[in-house]
């Protein structure tokens, strides 16, 4: 259908719409022409995606000046694909309705694991193996001296890219991962290297977080992207975590173990390179004199070696003098290792800033900060002058370089912590951490550089609590909720056994065996009711694990099994995967399952449960964040003085967040539907449910929250049984799904307007 | 066992054991086991006095050891029992093992049979209403016994049909069998483990590799219950015990699954929507991160309880996956064959010319999940396609297998075209057209009432009956099928039986014709409907009788 939204004609491809998606377009609509940042909660299931790209491309083709180009961010390899799928329906719906060839370039872009078709690379299992082999074919002296020897291997895929995919442009269309693959098979080009060519002049390029949000990565793929882009990052309700996931470091003794053996490796090269070719060294250093603007020939191809501090930060002065020569610069990083070495013998916590680690390395072996700050580039000059061709063997000093980097770059302001502490009480096993407390570095310039950047996930309750932690002022924060026809999701807090016994995840209690067992039977009584797939979350794995254990003592699984088979989560991707697809089966030929997942983990973060993989969420406690880690009561400590936020407010929210994230697994669009338990009793509480997506909250009455077993299991008879009644069209037609005409009608649009709630 | 020729006569006479001095009722006597049945005759007879059918019999129940008498008990459904006392002193324990074995494997065989026998009844009635109301007009009014109803209806269609023809559905595998053979305590520093078929069968499925190690042990290396008692004490049941490193049987067996989980594990998942090994774009790099580092080669750092902590979860796993493989294996069988035949039918019919495109699994499941089907308008509901193996058949119906004369479509084409042609060139040769009168007589033979039409003074009684006589003129019409086709399949009468059932057939005919057509003729009359409606099933009833008469008076000269 053709919208008019706010006078901008937009093609939706579909023949009916959700009140809400067109509330939604709304509110991204002002937020584009406010040339503003927004922040949006919509339910999942909903058609988020389907809505923002409507609207954006619309805007695009309205307004080509304003907006030339949309960057969508999501997080994982399937959510990419599935945008572009997305994409793809809407440009077919427009070309079918215009007549008009679509002249869009939209394309995905991944990581070379999911692009590479060169067969021998391809065909490794890592991302990290893949990524090295790709180098040591592609590097730029290796190309280089391929042409003083041709039995020098390289990627011909690359070459031939190199030679003439760059004068021709890719033609418009949708390219997903898959489609980028056999263009390149058709043409003999480096897929990989021809889309990140490519997102300079595509219209909608789709990638994952890190490709803008890592600054080792933002560097190489996304520094010249326009200005004038809209960038949206979906499903970012983790966004904080995966800001300063990119910004921290971690250093084990192993780490300085094989440092050391770089720091050799390092030498012997420069020593034999001297006697064979010392005029290289000199060149180096001489370019290394006139500053590092030179240093960026050629380093498209050179990955690794990017620099951990953002775009700018880069260092617009030379090289110290202390660190030019080669010699001088592996004795700076020997020393460096050393000092390193000796604070990793001690057998205490230790809890420094960076000042202090500054002033307290100045002080016992004198580096100074000025050669910290530029050790990663340093470094990076010199692998490529000593044509290092298994870079990935290098990551250990690459790591300590970065570290040095960015101890020394982010020191005002106190954003960096660390800590010695040990595993075991038996064996030494110190590490170093060097956390990011502060979210909003990383994103900062993301903020500072695109005109709009809009925040959106089916949960980011309480809303204003993320313009906070990422420092960013929108122009909109909205939160829409599902309209429904029937109440197609079902909130239960249950608070206590049959036996009255408190039901609660808290530490205190955890343990007891009165506690685990009231989580059994609520399990077992669910699965002898819900029909076929039940998903039940813990709060950690360890938590998981015994429970599993005496539930198996108790026999509990054993009746459980009766009813359903179990699966459960694992700390093995590969196992955990075989587990899912399992699970997915039983539940499909009508055995029903039970998966046993733990919140926080890939399962509950990747993976979606629609209709019968999913028809109840049990959540066993609240999944707090280990609040015993220093590196966590260090962040807290930070968000309150910087932020003023109350540390019990930003654990609830974290916790909140996540069970959110859990539950809503299950929904996955109105014809879906499914149960949700909250087995806690702390759910009940305000501050708890408060947090809640308001979309969830909609639905806790009062009569459910604080429910026994047999109490739940009578109302989620009583909900299954509605629910399975047969729902068709008719009955959502005019309520929560509109036609056309419906939704052109003075009364529809009053009530739209109510749907979204302003922040 | 020793057989006595007295008693066989027949296939299912045939005994499979014999037992002396069994005491019934105190009396002396025979147990015989039989294919079919299990009978006691007392000493010195030839005669049984007590015969169970084995379909009768619930259960067994064994007297417990230590006991002085020696006994065994049978349950039937009836709720009835009765008790035999093996009484051969020397021989009385090993007599009643013997017997209870036998039973034991015989019992399970033949209540399946009944229960499937009822079920298969019952689904035939409540498919075909025809039968239903057949057998509420003949059974359930007493006409004729249930037996004799199902006499010959069963043997007709299908219960055997459908066994021997592997339609029926394998039963799939309880998650819980291992719950039910929880060990109980004895009460003297023992455990007890209930074992049955079911459950074996079960293990036996589930776990491939345990079935292998029972034929390569049992009976040559040990007898059954000491393998299952190892069984039990193995740490490969026990799998939340570390293994103690003692050398069992079995221990090969938890490697073999070990490498069949791996295997598993390493084949990857089909659908990448669940492989979360690729769910993630760019990790990041080792040393990067808040996550606390994963502590390197940790296994020994582990402590014991979270080893076995995590051996039950895999365990676990390992389980449901292996029932969840029981279950489609049977599955995967049962379709094998068709899957092929439709393979090979495929090559010589025409379904592979609509050039059925397959789009890669990765495809489908992106689709599948962006899809919103209720935005969606009707267009996009998904319909089944017709799957044509010959779409010349399915447009011109089933044809006569000759084929000179069978015609497709091209044919078809060519002759419109020709007939089109002809008729183009068609120029009416009015000198030569029928005579008036003959053209005339013609119209009146074939209108309604006409020589050519009179098929159609039959459908007057559509028009003159009423519908709720004509649909019990139907029923009676079929009840007297039924029972007229019991009657003739008397004849030619040549045992006891069958005379025996001709005579009651008979008089069978004869309550019908006085309970059901009678009443019903007499209605006819009272509302002044013709009479000769039942005049047809009369004659049939009347042409049984004469065949009745005949066959008696010739049997009775015989006899003077």
């Amino acid at each position: 259908m053709k919208l008019n939204i706010e006078g901008l004609l937009v093609y939706f491809p579909y023949d009916y719409i959700y009140p809400e998606q067109y509330s939604y377009m709304l509110e991204l609509k002002r937020t584009l022409d406010a040339k503003g940042h927004g922040v949006l909660e919509m339910p999942s299931g909903t058609g988020k995606t389907i809505s923002l790209l409507s609207l954006i491309v619309a805007y695009q083709k309205a307004y080509p000046l304003e907006v030339t180009k949309l960057v969508y961010c999501s997080r994982t390899v399937p959510e990419i694909e599935k945008v572009v799928e997305e994409l793809r329906k809407l440009m077919d719906y427009y070309a079918k309705q215009t007549g008009v060839k679509n002249d869009f370039l939209a394309l995905a872009l991944s990581s070379r694991k999911n692009l590479c078709i060169h067969p021998e690379v391809s065909s490794l299992r890592f991302g990290k193996e893949v990524d090295g082999k790709c180098h040591s074919l592609t590097a730029s002296y290796i190309r280089a001296q391929h042409h003083s020897n041709p039995c020098q291997p390289v990627c011909q895929f690359f070459e031939e890219f190199d030679a003439v995919g760059r004068q021709v442009p890719i033609p418009p269309g949708i390219f997903n991962l898959d489609d980028l693959k056999d263009f390149g098979r058709r043409k003999g080009w480096c897929p990989y290297f021809l889309a990140r060519y490519a997102i300079l002049h595509a219209n909608i390029v789709v990638y994952s977080y890190h490709y803008l949000l890592d600054p080792k990565i933002a560097d190489l793929v996304s520094k010249e992207l326009a200005k004038k882009s809209v960038v949206v990052f979906d499903e970012a309700h983790n966004i904080d975590n995966v800001c300063i996931d990119s910004m921290s470091v971690n250093i084990t003794r192993r780490t300085l173990d094989r440092c050391q053996t770089n720091v050799e490796t390092l030498q012997n090269t420069i020593s034999r390179i001297k006697e064979t070719d010392a005029a290289k060294l000199r060149e180096e250093y001489m370019r290394l004199v006139e500053g590092l603007k030179e240093a960026n020939v050629a380093r498209e191809t050179d990955i690794y070696l990017s620099n951990p501090v953002l775009p700018d930060e880069i260092l617009q002065e030379a090289v110290p003098g202390s660190i030019r020569t080669a010699e001088h610069f592996v004795g700076f990083i020997k020393r460096f290792l050393e000092y390193l070495k000796a604070r990793l013998r001690i057998h205490h916590v230790v809890q420094e800033s960076a000042p202090q680690f500054l002033k307290d390395i100045y002080e016992k072996v004198c580096i100074d900060r000025k050669p910290l700050r530029f050790c990663a580039e340093r470094l990076r000059s010199l692998l490529r002058t000593l044509e290092i061709a298994d870079i990935a063997d290098f990551s250990a000093i690459t790591l300590i370089s970065h570290f040095a980097t960015l101890v020394s770059t982010y020191s005002k302001g106190n954003l960096y912590d660390y800590d010695f502490h040990q595993k075991t009480p038996t064996i030494a096993n110190p590490v170093l951490h060097f956390s990011c407390m502060d979210p909003s570095i990383a994103i900062k310039p993301v903020f500072g550089r695109f005109q709009s950047v809009i925040i959106t996930s089916g949960t980011l309750s309480p809303l204003d609590i993320y313009p906070r932690i990422l420092d960013f002022r929108p122009v909109t924060m909205a939160s829409f909720t599902m309209t429904l026809a029937r109440t197609c999701l079902c909130p239960l807090i249950v608070g206590r056994g049959n036996d009255q016994v408190a039901m609660t995840s808290k530490f205190e209690t955890r343990e007891d065996f009165a506690v685990i067992r009231n989580y059994g039977n609520l399990l077992l009584e669910m699965s002898a009711i819900v029909p076929d797939g039940i998903v039940a979350f813990f709060t950690s794995y360890i938590y998981m694990e015994n429970i599993v254990a005496s539930w198996y003592e108790q026999g509990i699984l054993e009746n459980i099994q009766r009813n359903k088979l179990i699966f459960i989560e694992t700390q093995d991707a590969a196992e955990t995967s075989m587990a899912l697809e399992k699970y997915q089966e039983a539940c499909e030929n009508g055995r029903g399952a039970i998966l046993l997942s733990v919140a926080r983990g890939k399962v509950s973060e990747g993976i979606d449960f629609v209709h019968h993989f999913g028809r109840a969420v049990i959540m066993f406690g609240v999944p707090y964040v280990y609040t015993q880690s220093r590196i966590l009561k260090a962040r807290l400590e930070y968000l309150r003085d910087q932020f003023q936020i109350r540390e019990n407010d930003f654990l609830t929210f974290d916790a909140m967040r996540h069970a959110a994230q859990c539950v809503g697994r299950a929904i996955r669009g109105k014809t879906d539907y499914g149960l949700m338990i909250f087995a806690d009793k702390r759910y009940a509480r305000a501050d708890k449910r408060g947090k809640l997506p308001r979309w969830i909250q909609e639905h806790l009455t009062d009569g459910s929250l604080n429910l026994t077993i047999d109490e739940t299991v009578q109302l989620s008879k009583h909900f299954l049984r509605q629910m399975a009644q047969p729902f068709r069209r008719e009955d959502q037609l005019g309520l929560s799904l509109l036609t056309l005409e419906q939704l052109q009608s003075e009364d529809m649009l009053q009530k739209i307007a109510q749907i979204a709630q302003q922040a | 066992s020793e057989s006595d020729p007295n008693l066989i006569s027949s296939e299912s006479y045939l005994v499979l054991l014999v037992v002396k001095r069994v005491r019934q009722r105190k009396q002396d006597g025979t147990l015989y086991l039989m294919a079919e049945r299990i009978a006691w005759g007392p000493e010195g007879k030839d005669r049984f006095t007590v015969s169970h059918l084995y379909a009768d019999i619930r259960c067994q129940k064994i007297s417990p050891d230590g006991k002085a008498k020696i006994q065994l008990q049978l349950v039937l459904h009836t709720g009835e029992s009765t008790t035999f006392h093996f009484a051969n002193e020397s021989t009385a324990l090993k007599d009643r093992d013997a017997t209870k074995e036998l039973l034991q494997q015989l019992l399970p065989k033949f209540k399946k049979k009944a229960n499937k026998e009822l079920e298969e009844k019952n689904r035939m009635l409540q498919e075909d209403p025809v039968l239903f109301q057949l057998y509420k007009d003949l059974v359930v009014s007493q006409v004729i016994s249930a037996e004799e109803f199902w006499a010959n209806r069963l043997s007709l269609s299908s219960v055997e049909h459908s066994i021997s023809n592997n339609n029926k559905q394998e039963v799939g595998i309880s998650a819980a069998f291992l719950a039910d053979i929880r060990p109980q305590t004895d009460g003297c520093n023992g455990l007890r483990y209930n074992l049955t078929t079911d459950i074996i069968e079960s293990i036996f499925r589930t776990y491939p590799t345990v079935k292998q190690k029972y034929s390569e042990n049992v009976p040559h290396n040990m007898t059954e219950k000491e393998f299952w008692t190892r069984f039990f004490q193995s740490h490969y049941f026990h799998r939340d015990r570390i293994s103690t490193g003692l050398q069992d049987i079995f221990s090969e067996c938890a490697k073999q699954d070990e490498k069949g989980l791996k295997s598993m594990v390493t084949q990857g998942v089909k659908n990448p929507m669940v492989d979360l090994l690729s769910l993630e774009d760019k990790t990041l790099d080792e040393g990067y991160g808040t996550a606390t580092v994963p502590t390197t080669s940790n296994s020994s750092n582990k402590s014991l309880r979270e080893n076995s902590n995590s051996a039950i979860i895999k365990r676990f796993n390992h389980h449901s996956a292996m029932v969840l493989a029981a279950g489609l294996l049977c599955v995967i069988f049962r379709d094998a064959p068709s899957d092929q035949a439709s393979e090979t039918s495929s090559t010589d019919g025409n379904s592979r010319d609509s050039d059925f495109f397959q789009p890669p699994l990765k495809k489908v499941k992106l689709q599948e999940a962006i899809e919103y089907d209720d935005l969606q308008g009707d267009s996009g509901r998904k319909t089944i396609s017709l799957n044509l193996k010959k779409s010349d058949r399915y447009s011109h119906g089933p044809t006569p297998l000759q084929s000179q004369h069978y015609t497709t479509s091209q044919d078809i084409i060519t002759s419109i075209s020709i007939i089109q042609h002809e008729m183009r060139s068609y120029k009416p040769r009015l000198t030569q057209v029928m005579s008036s009168s003959a053209a005339s007589s013609a119209i009146i033979a074939l209108s309604p009432g006409g020589v050519l039409m009179q098929g159609g003074a039959q459908q007057t009684i559509n028009q003159l009956v009423p519908t709720d006589v004509q649909s019990e003129l139907k029923h009676l019409y079929m009840a007297a099928g039924e029972l007229l086709r019991h009657f003739w399949s008397c004849f030619p009468v040549s045992t006891p039986f069958l005379e025996e059932k001709v005579v009651k057939m008979k008089s069978n005919l004869e309550k019908f014709q006085v309970t059901k057509l009678r009443p019903f003729q007499e209605k006819i009359q009272r509302q002044y409907l013709s009479t000769n409606l039942t005049g047809h099933l009369e004659e049939m009833l009347q042409a049984a009788y004469n065949k009745f008469q005949a066959w008696q008076t010739r049997r009775m000269m015989r006899k003077t």
